[in-house]
């Protein structure tokens, strides 16, 4: 186990020399290499291949690495940065206006953290509710109880937002919903088979929601359009 | 000193220049000439002359001369009289061999001085073919068959050839395109206004002054051909592949041999027009190596750089000038103004361009001279990247890139100057400036440590772990609470059981009082007294002896809603055991505190505590 982490870490590095000598396309296959090795990657690794393939101008995979990344660690500023950057690239200008704004606030408030992160945030208020419980149940004194009693009630509160954002976060992960396009251009038709009506034209590093597979076909939502496209255009995150 | 050296100088000047125009001495004959043909050789000399000796004539046949003559000329312009005198001496001479020699140089005596002519080169051309072989079909069929339209009349040819200095080479190399008269057996006169250009679509067209048309004679296919050259132009080509020039077209006005001639008062010759066709020609361009510099901007020839700059150390609002000299041959004119990427605090100005070409027949050269002006307008140290000129070098077959060097400038702040209105540029500062956005770029690489031990994605919604982060705890909050109620629970139960026995207790520590009585130990006996009473109390208030005192006994009884009588009667007790525990007191004192402390605790008993 040792041994691997010094390897991986050595490939880490190697990579980003190749990165930093403008190798790009060296360093995307030495990152690639490190994430098949790798159980549970670092949230860097797939930042930096991100940034690989986009100086390779692959913006779709760009987009993806540095959704993943986001996956791992939500709050890394350059790979927001980074990822702002490269949608600002990319062709579609996809504008979802059915969602109300505060569904908009939750879905990002959610997205502040990792669902690791909320998990440990709602344990540790639950200890604390905990403890303010006890101290309530078991004090006499009424000033103390007071006190407890409304402590108890903000970490019962923010221990069921926790636990409510990491179980939406792990529903998120596990149906893994979100796509990106990696084809050029990618009609999208009204029924799943070749003959179907074309719907409306997607780009490459266009982000879409699958709501329902059948065979190689998918049908997708993208801000205020369903269609179907078939599974090997895009990529799930 | 100065002065006089300057006058002397004149004055040997003046003198050389004399002596100068005073004699010269020059050989002149045609360039070609044909074999067998004679031609003649002329020396000619701006001054009365001895005799002169000619160059010994071992290539060409001497047949005739020398042939002396003078001229003599004056003019009186604006006041100067001006002589000319002229003497020549002409040879004429006779080719035998073909080739190209050399004719020595003649010298003459003037005076008393010895001046030596120029030699002459002279081609010696084979004769015409066509002058033995009287027929004109087989030439005929052999000019068109060469690619030229020809007109032929009698003994006459007169036709255009196309003539490109390079076929094959690459795009905005340069070619020299010329259209060449060829002419023998007649006379030309010139050209009408039907003559047509080709419009040379695909190419940079670069026409040369056109001089006087000069023809010298040039063997071409067996004959001997006044050759001009009427047009001539340069031309880059825009685009690599096979680019063609069309046949362009001129419309000669030539005299020709009145054949028809009946009496000697007919003109000798008639003048005729007759289109002359200048064939096409297809020129490959071949397309620039791939491997283009990334500022490469379309130069192609050779180039090389100077440059210089004005000043490097200066004071803010000062004007800095670089100033680039780029010379060489090739496609000048196409040449884009490198960019100087002036540093943040400078404010350019428009560069000031000044070119200096020369056309020729092989191309264009010369210089330009680029001055980059700019003007400091903060203080610092500022370093100017190098301007870099990329161009294909046409023989190396290589791109080249000049570079001039980094400048390193330091602008000092300048003197502020309140009465000049300086100011100006001080109030500039208080105007804050955001941060100017040159560009956008993706953040780059993390380079740090990986963490490995990280907990990322370890911790999954609904796992074991997960589960058991919140059973736990709360398993064991539920234990402690069941711990700390049953402990609190027994605690109460205790109590209970002192409150119940409470009087118990208070009777048995009476019965021990009444013994000390009997016994008359005073003070064990009012120690038993004390205790019974604060026992008591503690048991049936259900507060731990240590927690009660004199002082707290009143407010707690108080609290508990006990008469005052009975409150005063307890602390009187209280009070009394404790002062006549040391203080000397008699028997009936003691029964009577017995009998009170045990009417007490009746009355206590009583009372709901």
């Amino acid at each position: 186990m040792k041994l691997l982490l010094i390897i991986l870490s050595s490939l880490f590095a190697d990579a980003n020399a190749q990165y930093a000598a403008g190798n790009y396309a060296e360093a995307v296959s030495l990152y690639e290499q490190q994430l098949e090795l790798e159980q549970t990657p670092a949230a860097e690794i797939y930042y930096n291949l991100g940034n690989a393939y986009f100086k390779q101008e692959e913006l779709a995979q760009a987009i993806l690495c540095y959704e993943r990344c986001l996956r791992l660690a939500p709050s890394m500023r350059d790979a927001k940065h980074n990822l702002a950057f490269a949608q600002s690239r990319i062709q579609d200008n996809i504008q979802d206006t059915n969602t109300f704004f505060i569904r908009n606030w939750l879905i990002s408030f959610r997205n502040l953290m990792s669902e690791s992160e909320w998990i440990v945030l709602s344990v540790v208020c639950f200890f604390l509710l905990l403890a303010m419980a006890l101290l309530f149940a078991l004090s006499r004194e009424p000033h103390l109880r007071k006190t407890s009693f409304y402590i108890a009630l903000v970490a019962l509160i923010v221990t069921f937002i926790g636990v409510i954002n990491a179980g939406r976060l792990h529903h998120r992960d596990s149906i893994r919903e979100e796509a990106i396009i990696t084809q050029g251009v990618v009609n999208a038709k009204s029924s799943p088979d070749r003959s179907g009506t074309d719907l409306f034209t997607i780009h490459e590093g266009t982000k879409v929601n699958i709501k329902e597979e059948l065979g190689e076909w998918c049908r997708i939502t993208v801000g205020n359009y369903v269609g179907w496209i078939k599974l090997s255009n895009l990529e799930r995150i | 000193m100065k002065r006089i050296l300057i006058s002397i100088f004149l004055l040997i000047s003046a003198i050389g220049v004399m002596a100068d125009e005073n004699i010269t001495f020059q050989a002149s004959a045609p360039k070609q000439v044909v074999q067998g043909q004679p031609f003649q050789v002329t020396y000619i000399v701006n001054h009365r002359a001895g005799d002169i000796t000619p160059p010994e004539f071992v290539d060409f046949e001497y047949l005739a001369g020398p042939y002396t003559s003078t001229s003599q000329s004056s003019t009186f312009v604006n006041g100067q009289f001006t002589s000319t005198y002229q003497q020549q001496y002409t040879y004429t001479l006779r080719p035998d061999k073909q080739g190209t020699f050399t004719l020595g140089a003649a010298t003459i005596k003037v005076g008393s001085k010895q001046y030596t002519s120029n030699g002459l080169r002279i081609t010696v051309l084979p004769p015409d073919e066509s002058v033995q072989a009287s027929g004109n079909s087989n030439k005929k069929s052999n000019a068109s068959s060469a690619g030229k339209t020809s007109a032929t009349t009698g003994n006459g040819d007169i036709f255009i050839r196309t003539i490109a200095s390079k076929t094959t080479l690459h795009e905005q190399e340069v070619l020299t395109l010329s259209y060449k008269l060829y002419v023998t057996g007649m006379d030309i006169r010139g050209f009408t206004e039907k003559t047509q250009i080709p419009e040379f679509t695909g190419f940079l067209k670069q026409e040369l002054d056109q001089k006087d048309i000069q023809f010298e004679l040039e063997h071409y296919n067996n004959r001997n051909y006044q050759v001009a050259t009427i047009y001539q132009t340069l031309l880059y080509p825009q685009h690599a592949g096979d680019i063609e020039i069309e046949s362009g077209s001129f419309e000669a006005i030539i005299l020709l041999p009145n054949t028809h001639r009946r009496s000697f008062f007919d003109d000798a010759y008639i003048q005729a027009t007759k289109m002359l066709k200048a064939p096409g020609i297809t020129i490959h361009a071949k397309s620039l190596p791939a491997g283009k510099p990334a500022d490469f901007s379309g130069a192609v020839g050779r180039f090389s750089m100077t440059q210089s700059i004005s000043e490097t150390e200066l004071t803010t609002n000062d004007a800095v000038t670089i100033k680039l000299d780029l010379s060489g041959a090739g496609n000048m004119k196409l040449i884009k103004t490198p960019a100087v990427d002036w540093p943040e605090g400078f404010e350019p100005y428009d560069p000031k361009v000044t070119n200096n070409f020369q056309t020729s027949s092989s191309g264009v050269s010369g210089s330009k001279s680029i001055e980059y002006l700019a003007i400091a307008r903060n203080s610092g140290d500022y370093t100017i990247p190098s301007i870099t000129f990329s161009y294909y070098d046409t023989q190396e077959s290589q791109y080249k890139t000049l570079q001039t060097p980094e400048y390193t400038l330091h602008v000092k702040k300048g003197v502020g100057d309140a009465s000049t209105g300086n100011q100006g540029t001080m109030a500039n500062y208080t105007q804050k400036e955001d941060i100017k956005e040159l560009g956008t770029d993706i953040r780059y690489i993390y380079t740090g440590d990986l963490r490995h031990t990280n907990t990322n994605g370890r911790l999954k919604f609904n796992s074991l772990l997960f589960h058991l982060l919140f059973l736990i705890p709360l398993a064991i909050a539920i234990a402690i609470f069941i711990i700390f109620r049953k402990r609190i629970k027994e605690n109460a139960d205790q109590t209970k059981v002192r409150y119940r026995k409470a009087n118990k207790v208070a009777q048995r520590r009476l019965k021990a009082a009444s013994r000390m009585l009997q016994a008359n130990d005073k003070e064990h006996f009012y120690e038993e007294i004390e205790k019974a009473s604060f026992t008591y109390l503690s048991d049936r208030l259900s507060i731990p002896t240590a927690d009660l005192s004199k002082d707290n006994i009143a407010d707690i009884l108080r609290h508990k809603g006990i008469d005052d009588n009975l409150i005063h009667d307890v602390l009187d007790v209280l009070s009394t055991a404790e002062f006549a525990r040391y203080a000397p007191s008699s028997d009936h004192q003691m029964q009577e505190m017995f009998n009170t402390t045990t009417q007490l605790i009746n009355n206590l008993e009583n009372q709901k505590l």
